[in-house]
This record gives C-alpha cells, structure tokens and sequence, in this order.
C-alpha cells in the first residue's frame, strides 16, 4: 500500500540524485526493503509519512553516493537533469545561480553549511542566509 | 521566543526536507507541540510538497515492486519480545504486570447493557403497576361486604 501509494513519487525524488533509471530503480529497491520494517517510525513521527520517506531516503540516497565516491560527481544536475523529471530545483529557476549553487551542495550532495562557508570563502551568516532565501523562494512557489 | 523570527529562518522547510542539523532538529521538535503556528506552518508546506511530488511522480519500473517483495521475504520474521510469540515451536510467555484500573471489552456488551437496563425499568415499572393494583383490590375486598351466600354457610 505504501509502494502504491509513494513509489512513483519517491521514485521522482530518487532521480534528483541518481539520474540513472536503472541505478535509480536498485535504489527505490533498497529504499523500500529498509525502510518498511522502520514504517511504525514514519507514523510515530512529527513529519507526514512523505517527508518521513524523503528524509530517510535521502540519507540512504547520499550514503550510497559517497560509498561509490560520487559525493560530488553526481553532476551539474540543475532544472531537470538528464533522465530526470522536474526536481525541486525547478521552483529555484528564478534564483540567482549562487542560491541555487547553495541549495545544490546542500540538498543533493548533503553538504554542511560550514563546508560550504569554507569552500567559497564567506562566512556561515552569508550561507546561512542564502539557504532562508532558497527555502523561501520553495515555500513560495510551491504554493 | 519570536516564533515568527523563527519561521522565517526556513526551519520548518530545511526539517521537511531533511536539510536540518541534528541540533536544529532537537529543537523544532522540542519547540513543536507548544506553537500551532508551527504545527500548522509544517502541515502546510509537507501538503503542498505532496502535491507537488504527486504532479511530478514518475512510475517506477515494473520489476521494482516485485524486487521489494521478493527482498521483503526474505527479511527474517522479527517478533517483538513485548508482544510474546512462539520459538522453535515453543510458546513463550512474557511477564506482565497490570496498572490500569479499566477493562477493554466487546462493543456488543455496551449494546447488551442498554438493553438489559432498559427491560429492568419495565419491569421495575410492571412490578410497582401490579403491586399497586394487588393493593387497591386487597383494599376493595375488605370494604366490600360479604355476599348473602357467604352469609348464609
């Protein structure tokens, strides 16, 4: 019943990180084999059952990548990627390229805001900053 | 606390989407049950992220869910110990202590109870009815005088 209901779903947000069908699809394998002795957590949880499976999955995503060395190789994956349906990056269209830079490194390659901080060379307040502006720009054009 | 400050930091966007530290996470989740605003705040971004999800969804393919099923069956059956279960054919009972002074029964007693209270009153009811009748003809015997028959023997 939850496959029925959030797969093709989840399935979507696994092609943000992995744009390969094929890797995609052993991903969503993984994802759900993991994740539906844990399901009792989901409901138990302050998130809906969605954002529980985006989040949860998310960390499986992002340990698989690192485990392959792909922490940064993912790719320049922005708008819709290759072999990608519309991703969350789509509602950052209007966004200046070093917000959507931000929310990149952030959201797709698990950064932390600090390493971003030390990688362009500003302060946490300036990353910070950019990240409350991605997510406003989200909440607003999601709705 | 400024709850509004606080909601216009993202928090309730970098929680839904996983981008939270474990710290800020701590503290949404502390600070959750005492500012509806934020309950409403994070019900409201997690159904438009639905929504959008759901205009989005790709169908997996096909093979995918019979993998999860085939990778399902062969988890090992987990019972919890809490629960007691059955090893190596074996019933395993777990101590348990009760607290409650309530008892959790059938729907049908409630059902049962109306009724069996509601045939009570009746009968309650009858009994006074006919009790006050046998009193009014014990009554109505001793006032009436003796038949000329009666008399008579």
């Amino acid at each position: 019943m939850v496959y029925s209901r959030y797969g093709g779903m989840l399935y979507s947000y696994v092609l943000q990180f992995v744009p390969d069908k094929t890797e995609a699809g052993a991903l969503l394998v993984d994802i759900f084999s993991r994740l539906a002795p844990q399901l009792q957590e989901a409901f138990d949880s302050s998130l809906s059952v969605y954002c529980w499976l985006q989040v949860e999955s998310r960390k499986m995503i992002l340990e698989h990548l690192r485990s392959k060395g792909m922490g940064t190789a993912a790719g320049a994956i922005l708008g819709r990627g290759p072999g990608t349906t519309v991703s969350y990056f789509s509602l950052l269209e209007d966004a200046p390229p070093e917000h959507q830079w931000v929310f990149r490194e952030l959201f797709l390659y698990g950064k932390s805001k600090e390493e971003l901080a030390r990688q362009c060379g500003k302060d946490l307040a300036y990353v910070s900053q950019l990240l409350r502006e991605c997510l406003g720009m989200i909440r607003k054009n999601l709705g | 606390m400024n709850i509004e400050l606080y909601l216009q930091s993202g928090i309730v966007e970098s929680y839904a989407l996983g981008l939270a530290t474990q710290r800020e996470v701590e503290e949404f989740e502390q600070l959750l049950p005492h500012y509806p605003e934020l309950k409403e705040a994070l019900r409201d971004f997690e159904y438009h992220l639905e929504l959008f999800s759901i205009d989005n969804e790709v169908p997996p393919p096909a093979e995918v869910r019979k993998r999860i099923e085939d990778r399902l069956r062969e988890l090992p059956a987990i019972s919890d110990p809490r629960q007691g279960g059955t090893r190596g054919g074996r019933t395993e009972f777990v101590a348990a202590t009760e607290t409650s002074h309530h008892i959790r029964v059938h729907k049908i007693w409630r059902t049962l109870f109306i009724a069996v209270f509601v045939l009570a009153k009746i009968f309650l009811i009858l009994a006074i009815y006919y009790f006050i009748q046998y009193r009014h003809a014990e009554k109505a015997l001793r006032q009436s005088p003796p038949s000329p028959a009666a008399s008579q023997k």
